[in-house]
């Protein structure tokens, strides 16, 4: 009777289809799915209470006769308030904006109308089949099995609600036939749950078929907000790279640019020093046009065989460490076989993965540097050895006269030669500070540093400045007690600075004045200053008073004597010590020069 | 320290003022017996002959200069452990450190003092072994 009709539903294919997209579905949300479901089912709703109310109405009007009549109209009012109920519960569902995540609730709710509606014709299965006619029967077992069966789709989405549907119908109505009496519906009775059964398997492998379609589309609904969230990404993933392609070629053409242009020549190479590129700068430099050098050897061609520095070893090593060699010094052949001297800077272009895209060498050619240097070097030298030689004689001649070794000289005699002694001496102290000035500056000055007593300093630059002093009538004192510490300190050196300022200070002292020399110790700096009631260094004086050749007035060199020279050799000489030189205005007139130097830690003053 | 006084100076320099600076120096002041020797070429035979205490040798002299004299005295019998002190007008700190790793005794700078002269060679020869 019911579903007998029913062909069974081929889901082959479907079930194929899931076996596919299984993992494809596995990505759908359940929440999500359940929520279809439910709207699956209350989209049904409005013809399933059409039909009911049509059906009722018509069964109304067949069974209705004076014996039943009463139940008939019960039975009509009972259909009529399901159908109202499951009307409100149609409507609350389409009002609803919590549909998503009451989803759970409203099956819940439509289960219940589900089962309403079931229990209405099971009712009337049971009540009105034994007591009409023959026909009356026919018509309402015909009615019943279409009821139920029309379940199937109405409650495709879940299966379980259709069993309970159907089941309310068929159960009652399989009691009263089984009790009937006649064989015949007896055996109807036992097909029944039969045809019952089978048609619950069919809505369950329904209800499948739709689980896995909800899920597919939900899937593929994420994918595909998936696949357009990386089509974004790519997108923009596409737009940076472009960016980054025009920055790119923007700075590879700002380098070629600078490679062009630089004063300097710039060769790329390879791993095998294989020549890739270079600069017109490198072509004049190298006597080659670029065509001639381009995948030749640099090291076989550029480096004569006897080179002692840029080797093939060498260059094994550079490419196996891929670290930047600076000042890498190699004699050079020109086309024209002419050898010069360069200073190589190497770097390794190395990509993100480690592995060597090129190698850049920047060179200059310093053949005539070298030169340059050694013949100022060997100028330095002569000038020192030819100046001193004849100075020796002119001032040890002097000295001899002056100091009455080779006999007494009468006053004027004597008073000349001693003028004559101290310009030679003059002459003496300005090449000595222009050799200094020279040495310190060319970086070629080496301290030698030892263990100095403060107090011994103090004492033995008082004994070497003050005849000098005494020509000036001036006076040298320390004020207040000399720390008891001790320095790191080119000892030489360091009387050299204490002689000029002290030697300074004297000079330009008002005769009968005393130059003061007064020391602290502050945060392990020693602080010495030595003042002097000198008239003041002029304001616009100040600034350029550490520099070379640096005088106030140039009448003063002349006057009072000086090269010009030794308060810049002063400054780079304290400040080779790690120390630091400065002057103030001295409160009453004058000035006071003072130095600071780091006490030697950890020494035990002896 | 030798036990006995400085007393006999060789001086191999070739100026002709500085020797007789040096000469007055050292005998006037200094109350030393001196030996001047102009031509590197013959001081190997002049300090044998002289045996002096001390020799105080110039750098730069033509034909040999003074290291090399210096080299020559050390391979020569008699004179390998004659105290040699130079005395140079050159100014570099490292040239005066290479005399000075050759093994001399000292080095003093030109222009010397005719009257400080004899007291630094003295004070040069205390602190020898």
């Amino acid at each position: 009777m019911t579903s007998g009709s029913a062909a069974p539903v081929d889901l082959a294919s479907t079930r194929d289809a899931s076996a596919r997209t299984e993992d494809v579905s596995g990505r759908a949300d359940p929440q999500r799915v359940l929520a279809d479901r439910v709207e699956q089912l209350y989209g049904q709703m409005p013809l399933g209470m059409a039909a009911h109310l049509l059906i009722g109405g018509i069964a109304t009007y067949e069974l209705w006769d004076d014996r039943t009549r009463d139940l008939v109209l019960f039975w009509w009012g009972l259909v009529l308030l399901v159908t109202a109920a499951r009307a409100v519960l149609y409507f609350g569902y389409r009002a609803s904006a919590s549909k998503l995540v009451e989803a759970e609730q409203w099956m819940r709710w439509l289960a219940i109308s589900a089962l309403a509606s079931g229990v209405t014709w099971g009712f009337a299965g049971a009540v009105f089949f034994p007591s009409h006619t023959d026909e009356q029967q026919v018509f309402l077992a015909f009615l019943l099995a279409g009821v139920a069966s029309a379940g199937i789709p109405a409650y495709a989405a879940s299966w379980p609600m259709f069993a309970m549907h159907a089941g309310v119908i068929v159960l009652p109505f399989t009691y009263v036939l089984a009790n009937f009496g006649n064989r015949l519906f007896t055996e109807i009775a036992v097909l029944v749950p039969i045809f019952y059964l089978i048609n619950v398997g069919i809505a369950y492998r329904l209800n499948r078929v739709f689980l896995s379609g909800y899920r597919l589309r939900h899937a593929y609904d994420r994918l595909t907000e998936d696949h357009t969230r990386l089509n974004k990404q790519l997108e923009q993933q596409i737009e940076d790279l472009q960016e980054a392609r025009q920055e790119v070629e923007a700075s590879g053409r700002k380098l070629a640019l600078f490679a062009e242009r630089a004063p300097i020549s710039v060769i790329e190479m390879d791993a095998n020093s294989t020549i890739l590129e270079m600069n017109p700068v490198a072509e004049h430099m190298l006597g080659y046009s670029a065509l001639e050098l381009i995948g030749r050897s640099a090291l076989s061609t550029l480096f004569p065989a006897d080179e002692a520095t840029l080797t093939p070893e060498w260059w094994a090593q550079f490419v196996a460490r891929r670290l930047p060699a600076n000042r890498v010094r190699a004699r050079c052949l020109r086309r024209d076989g002419l050898e010069i001297t360069c200073e190589f800077t190497i770097t390794p272009l190395v990509n993100k993965t480690g592995d060597l895209v090129s190698i850049i060498a920047q060179c200059q050619d310093i053949t005539q540097q070298l030169e340059a240097e050694r013949l100022k070097k060997e100028f330095t030298s002569t000038l020192s050895h030819e100046l001193r030689t004849p100075l020796t004689s002119i001032i040890g001649s002097l000295q001899l006269v002056t100091s009455g070794v080779v006999g007494e000289a009468g006053g004027e005699i004597s008073e000349l030669a001693t003028v004559a002694e101290r310009n030679a001496q003059r002459l003496l102290d300005l090449i000595n500070d222009l050799l200094d000035i020279d040495k310190i500056e060319s970086g070629k000055f080496t301290l030698q540093p030892e263990s100095v007593r403060l107090d011994e300093l103090v004492q033995e630059s008082f004994v070497l400045n003050k005849s000098f002093a005494d020509r000036f009538g001036v006076g040298l004192e320390v004020h207040g007690a000399v720390p008891d510490v001790r320095l790191h300190v080119d000892r030489k050196r360091l009387m050299q600075v204490m002689t000029n300022l002290l030697s300074n200070a004297a000079k330009f002292s008002p005769e009968g004045s005393a130059v003061e020399v007064c020391t602290t110790c502050v945060d392990g700096m020693v602080r010495v200053e030595i003042s002097d009631r000198g008239p003041g260094i002029p304001e616009d004086f100040r600034a350029r008073i550490f520099t070379r050749f640096a005088q106030a007035d140039s009448t003063t060199t002349r006057h009072k004597g000086g090269t010009g020279l030794g308060l810049a050799i002063c400054k780079r000489l304290i400040e080779l010590m790690n120390g630091r030189i400065g002057f103030d205005a001295r409160p009453g007139g004058g000035t006071t020069f003072h130095f600071e130097l780091p006490v030697l830690v950890d020494a035990v003053s002896t | 320290m030798p036990e006995r006084p400085l007393l006999k100076i060789c001086y191999v320099e070739d100026d002709d003022d500085i020797q007789r600076i040096a000469r007055l120096s050292l005998e006037r002041v200094g109350k030393m017996e001196v030996s001047i020797i102009g031509d590197p070429t013959l001081a190997l035979d002049g300090i044998l002959a002289f045996k002096p205490d001390l020799v105080l040798l110039d750098w730069m002299m033509p034909v040999m200069d003074g290291p090399t004299l210096f080299k020559r005295m050390r391979e020569t019998e008699g004179l390998r452990d004659m105290p040699v002190v130079f005395i140079t007008a050159k100014a570099s700190q490292r040239e005066l450190d290479e005399l000075r790793g050759m093994g001399a005794a000292g080095v003093l700078s030109k222009p010397f003092s005719p009257k400080d002269l004899p007291e630094q060679l003295r004070a040069i020869w205390r602190r020898l072994p």
